[in-house]
């Protein structure tokens, strides 16, 4: 049995001052029917039907909700953008089972740079609810101790340590999107206009870690950002959404999908450069 | 009773100790959340398996197996589920197990009723006032530790072979106990046993109502061998 002080919620004190509250300041008899603020009738929370926004688990992204483990997983992963590199290293990171105090250790030191109000843990719940992840908890015997007086005690010897392991639905769209299908949509096909600023960005990201307001210097050299007007963050903004950017120390760097992908964008451009001058010609022909 | 004191204080100072102790963890266990030491620390506890009394011997259980495999993230599911267990998400005044008495003892379930000015009025007599709470002190945790802090004051009486004062600290633990504490923690702990979702504060409620049902009998026992000395 722990020892329990009191903490100390009383003063003890002989000299006890008799005023200092005042009893009478709500009185019972005062709530009657007609007053407005009795509150006993009004309808409650408990009350409100299943689709009221916020109630049940439509906000949650879940197997049930969203229609299987894949789009619960992706639909999680794309409504949290800053935490998407987490939620996917998570699920890198317990491929093969992974000890949740190590989980934290890991997590913790990947949002340095980029903190968050959830902690390692909610991260990892978000994940099980949306069925990338399952945890393992380890079993514990029960434990008996017998004293001299013949009473028997339980008693709890370890300490629990569960595992947390990625599911094979989970690794699946965590390879999916780590391939770079989405930032090769954005670069080279819905925003390709932009394909020559995306390859400046990049190739000065590759050479050093830049600053935003390097980026910002780096993108308004073309004329094609003016109209209509893109500053550098949104740039920043798309590369990092699909994991080819990141910022660490007080930088933004290139990941390695970001610098697999710089040949890819280099052919599109050159490419994309050559097609261009035979298009005017066509045009002026016509 | 003077006799029967000096055979058997020690006995009798051990078994107020032993309610010191379990007075003073419930009172803490109802007060807030608890936080991630004070988790090792209910991990380090001895869980006894044969009280002798059913329901108490359940509520240890229910509490070792949950602390028996609670990690750091039951902190938090602990204190979601203090939140969802004594607070609630309603107005109506049955969402939730409310730790106050006036709530189960006022017609229309409200806080600061006649219980609290009757706790107050207790209080007061016994030289106590608040020093850090800021709520009614009809709360439950403020009403367990006043039971503490009376045994207390029995054990310092026995100590100094003031029986005449352990006595009336006892009978106003035992009056405390009987029209108080018991006359409305058993529908509070139904009401928790109906909102928690941990083993933990399911064990807790099972746990406080056969404990405090017990001490009252144990105190009228005390007192009537008192009766029958005089």
């Amino acid at each position: 049995m722990t020892e329990e002080k009191p903490k100390d919620l009383f003063d003890e004190d002989e000299e006890f001052d008799p005023l200092e509250a005042d009893d009478d300041v709500i009185d019972q008899e005062w709530m009657d029917d007609d007053n407005p603020y009795d509150t006993v009738d009004y309808p409650t929370m408990r009350n409100m039907p299943e689709s009221m926004p916020g109630s049940g688990t439509r906000t949650m992204f879940t197997p049930a909700a969203q229609g299987s483990v894949a789009e619960a997983v992706r639909k999680l992963v794309d409504y949290n953008p800053a935490r998407r590199q987490i939620f996917l290293n998570i699920i890198d990171m317990c491929r093969d089972g992974e000890l949740a105090s190590v989980v934290t250790e890991k997590v913790d030191a990947l949002q340095k740079h980029n903190r968050s109000v959830f902690p390692a843990m909610t991260l990892c719940h978000m994940l099980e609810r949306a069925g990338a992840l399952e945890m393992e908890m380890p079993e514990v015997a029960e434990e008996h101790e017998d004293l001299e007086d013949g009473t028997t005690y339980l008693v709890i010897d370890e300490e629990v340590d569960p595992v947390w392991r990625s599911t094979e639905e989970g690794l699946a769209v965590h390879e999916e999107l780590t391939q770079g299908r989405e930032a090769r949509e954005v670069i080279l096909d819905r925003d390709n206009k932009y394909a020559e600023v995306y390859l400046a960005v990049m190739q000065a990201m590759d050479a050093a870690p830049c600053s935003r307001e390097e980026i910002d210097n780096l993108t308004d050299t073309f004329d094609v950002v003016y109209h209509p007007r893109r500053y550098g963050t949104h740039f920043l903004d798309m590369l990092e959404k699909t994991d080819c950017c990141i910022w660490r120390d007080r930088a933004w760097h290139l990941t390695d999908l970001g610098h697999d992908l710089l040949p890819e964008v280099l052919a599109f451009c050159e490419q994309h450069m050559d097609d261009e001058p035979k298009q005017d010609e066509q045009k002026q022909e016509a | 009773m003077a006799t029967e004191l000096t055979q058997d204080t020690q006995e009798i100072i051990e078994l107020f100790e032993s309610r010191v102790n379990m007075y003073g963890l419930l009172s803490r266990l109802f007060r807030s959340e608890i936080d991630l030491d004070e988790l090792h620390e209910l991990q380090k506890m001895h869980f006894p398996t044969a009280t002798g009394n059913a329901m108490i011997d359940e509520g240890y259980r229910d509490l070792y197996e949950y602390l028996k495999v609670a990690w750091e993230d039951s902190v938090t599911e602990l204190r979601i589920d203090y939140v969802r267990t004594f607070i609630g998400h309603g107005v109506n005044g049955y969402s939730a197990a409310y730790p106050f008495e006036s709530v189960y003892t006022s017609e229309r379930r409200l806080l600061m009723q006649g219980a609290r000015k009757e706790v107050l009025a207790e209080f007061r007599k016994n030289h106590l006032k608040k020093d850090k709470w800021t709520e009614g002190e009809d709360h439950i945790a403020l009403e367990l530790e006043f039971i503490q802090r009376l045994s207390m004051r029995t054990i310092e009486a026995l100590k100094k072979d003031d029986e005449d004062d352990a006595i009336e600290q006892i009978r106003r633990q035992y009056e405390f106990l009987q029209a108080h504490i018991n006359n409305w923690l058993p529908m509070m702990t139904a009401d928790m046993l109906k909102f928690s979702q941990t083993g933990f504060y399911q064990g807790l409620a099972k746990l406080a109502l056969a404990y405090t049902e017990d001490d009252e009998g144990v105190l009228r026992e005390l007192l009537e061998s008192v009766e029958e000395e005089e």
